[in-house]
């Protein structure tokens, strides 16, 4: 039965959507992956290094030790964010006769097919092979494999039978994460405690007394019991599902936007959709953490203002590119509504373009306190955001009259490659190079201040153009509309 | 109203809808009946310009549809839960669907408390998303979000398929007042034989795309429908 489970587990990662029919994505997904791997794998390769840099005055092993609980602590945080419950899957086979125990098996088995179990292998594992079976020989560092083997599968069932409980109770949630929160600042903030001292005290007594690394073991085991427990008792579809019990949601208004009519309350639908689904959500908070992109580049005198051009237009212009870029197919769902509804199609686009010159507005201010590398880069975010507002907001829109993959608003964004096609990939490069082709010529020959007045005098050409520009991409969206609503009726 | 003229569409091949000709007066009451894969929702679909025919056109009040947008402002239509914004509330929707229509709020409240009974208490001030209401209760607002655009013509997919036995007869009694007292064109689709007899005046039968009859509903319709839908399911019960 498990391997039916199995079987059925793989035909639905290769047939979803989500996978990518085309070869060019699932090529790029797979060098991203075997990158990411790769570079975590370098980590755990040089980590003996990287330690003796870190803490001069220690020992490797001690500091080592020492990192080891700590690692599990934010593995937990992190696991607590996104790590996925992997449950509503068993819908379809509940109500056929199949053992309850069978289900639950899968499902707590399956629960270990997770990124997060991989990462400390790779990460640990070179230097328990290169360091402690050189220094101490094969036991310690078995009981070293153990002992981390045994943490990660306990932070593992931990971390899903607290989301399991945070879904009937939204308070355990919260409970849990102050609890975790209180760990760490109550050792990095008010120095209460040490937690690399723990760790050490533990880890540190594994290399004498090997057979302490059975504690975690039983620690996971345990987990792992009352996992199944719990999931066996509690096989119903609304405990199971990652769906929050629903509080009373109110309507809202945006008062401010009222003044636009209809093009507002365009606009004022489109920030709902923002902030009620999870996905565009998180396309706007990965925006947010994007306005300290800055500190790697103003703090560093390497980068010169070329690449400030680059920094800017991200900073202020993240929205525009990282929302805009699967334009229309948030809206994917209810496409043939608004193709029907009586929404003038100019309007609409009126709509996109004041969405994003608020957000980028907003994203302009937020960077303001850059001032204090230099007024200058305030210039350059200026200028870089009336290019994002003029000519970066219609790239946008010319490309997402070409884009007809529907999303799934509700899933999150992380690793999530649905609606990614050709058009993502293309739209990267217009956005990337079109600035520096007007800007280089100039800075090349040292004029770079008349290079940023051609960028700004651009943008604010493109920004009283924009009528015209409505205009055709309307025309051109006529033309197109037949597809892109097809697109997004095949689900 | 309506005037359909050498209508195709075909997909991989296979022609789904073939109309050669189709007229649909001001203030008929349509039903469209057909098993699954007739074509209905094709039609529909292409009467609201949401796809291309492959020839042919249609034309409302005289004026092509595609390509044009002046038929918005009398049609109103409810195909299925894409035609919903679902991460509204119903409220908000009502009033969004109202501001395009240039409805104040209290005009919108006004219409609303017209469909209290419609509404069986289980839409307003529920505090949930439309995506969170069941399929029927979507169903219920994107009919109240179609009577809201007060329209001319009105086209409904298959209205009767989720809501509860309460609600289909509402529904029936509020077509049948829009039609007869309001003047309004309506065009529903339906598997329930009964309650589209009841409700239409004028019924197309669809097979793999064509309309094969045409009846204006009498007291035999119902049993002509029953005939054609039993014998067409199991022909060898005939014979027997």
């Amino acid at each position: 039965m498990i391997t039916t489970f199995l079987g059925h587990e793989l035909k639905a990662f290769w047939r979803s959507k989500n996978t990518g029919k085309s070869i060019a994505i699932r090529v790029v997904m797979a060098l991203l992956i075997l990158y990411l791997f790769g570079c975590i794998l370098f980590i755990g390769l040089i980590l003996d290094k990287f330690l003796a840099g870190a803490f001069p005055h220690d020992d490797i092993v001690i500091s080592f030790c020492g990192i080891l609980l700590l690692y599990f602590l934010f593995d937990l945080v992190m696991r607590m964010q996104l790590q996925e419950l992997p449950t509503l899957r068993v819908q379809p086979y509940l109500h056929l006769p199949i053992k309850r125990n069978t289900v639950v098996l899968y499902l707590a088995f399956t629960a270990m097919l997770s990124a997060f179990n991989l990462w400390p292998v790779i990460l640990f594992f070179p230097f328990i092979l290169k360091i402690i079976l050189t220094d101490s020989g094969g036991l310690p560092a078995l009981a070293f494999i153990l002992a981390i083997l045994g943490f990660m599968l306990f932070n593992n069932y931990l971390a899903l039978f607290i989301k399991r409980k945070a879904n009937l109770n939204g308070w355990v949630f919260l409970v849990f994460v102050a609890l975790l929160a209180l760990i760490i600042t109550g050792d990095f903030r008010f120095h209460l405690y040490s937690i690399r001292n723990v760790s050490y005290l533990y880890f540190g007594h594994l290399l004498g007394k090997p057979a302490l690394a059975l504690l975690p073991v039983v620690l996971a085991i345990a987990m792992y019991y009352i996992n199944f427990a719990y999931l066996k008792q509690n096989l119903y579809l609304e405990e199971l599902s990652s769906r929050k019990a629903s509080a009373y949601k109110s309507s809202t208004e945006f008062p401010l936007l009222s003044r636009f009519g209809k093009v507002g309350d365009l606009v004022a639908n489109e920030l709902k959709l923002i902030f009620r689904n999870k996905r565009p959500r998180s396309a706007l908070v990965m925006g947010l953490f994007f306005m300290f992109y800055g500190l790697i580049f103003y703090t560093n005198s390497h980068y010169g203002e070329t690449w400030y051009i680059f920094v800017g237009m991200f900073m202020t212009g993240i929205f525009i590119i990282n929302y805009g870029q699967f334009m229309y197919s948030w809206q994917g769902a209810h496409f043939d509504g608004i193709l029907v509804s009586k929404i003038n199609f100019r309007d609409f686009l009126k709509a996109k373009y004041l969405l994003f010159t608020m957000v980028s507005t907003v994203a302009f201010i937020l960077t303001t306190p850059y001032a204090y590398f230099g007024w200058r880069i305030v210039l350059v975010h200026f200028v870089m955001y009336l290019w994002n507002i003029g000519v970066n907001t219609t790239i946008v829109l010319f490309f997402a009259n070409r884009n007809a993959k529907s999303i799934n608003l509700s899933k999150g964004a992380s690793f999530n490659w649905e609606g990614v096609g050709a058009t993502q990939m293309l739209i990267s490069f217009p956005l990337m190079i079109t600035p520096y082709v007007i800007y280089l010529p100039f800075s090349l020959f040292k004029h770079a201040n008349i290079g940023l007045t051609m960028l700004a005098a651009t943008g604010i050409i493109f920004v009283l153009t924009r009528d015209f520009w409505v205009k055709k991409l309307e025309e051109d969206f006529i033309e197109k509309r037949y597809t892109i609503a097809e697109g997004f009726r095949n689900k | 109203m309506i005037e359909v003229r050498n209508l195709k569409k075909v997909y991989n091949g296979i022609t789904v809808v073939d109309v050669p000709t189709l007229q649909i007066n001001k203030g008929e009451s349509v039903g469209l009946v057909g098993n699954n894969g007739a074509g209905k929702t094709t039609l529909f679909r292409m009467v609201l310009d949401l796809i291309r025919a492959e020839s042919g056109e249609i034309l409302s009040n005289g004026e092509v549809v595609a390509g044009h947008e002046k038929w918005k402002d009398y049609t109103a239509a409810y195909l299925d839960e894409g035609f919903l914004i679902d991460y509204l509330t119903p409220e908000e929707y009502f009033y969004f669907i109202g501001g395009l229509h240039n409805l104040n709020r209290a005009h919108v409240d006004d219409v609303l408390t017209g469909l209290t009974d419609f509404f069986n208490g289980e839409i307003l001030k529920k505090g949930k998303y439309i995506r969170d209401l069941s399929k029927g209760n979507q169903c219920k607002v994107g009919v109240a979000a179609c009577l809201l655009q007060e329209p001319q013509l009105l086209m409904l997919d298959e209205p009767f398929a989720n809501i509860d036995p309460s609600t289909q007869f509402r529904l029936k009694n509020l077509l049948k007042d829009l039609n007869k007292n309001k003047g309004v064109t309506t065009i529903v689709s339906s598997h329930d034989l009964n309650h589209i007899t009841d409700v239409c005046d004028r019924i197309l039968l669809m097979e793999k795309g064509v309309i094969i009859k045409d009846i204006a509903t009498s007291s035999s319709t119902l049993n002509e429908l029953e005939a054609y839908f039993g014998v067409e399911v199991a022909p060898s019960e005939k014979e027997s």
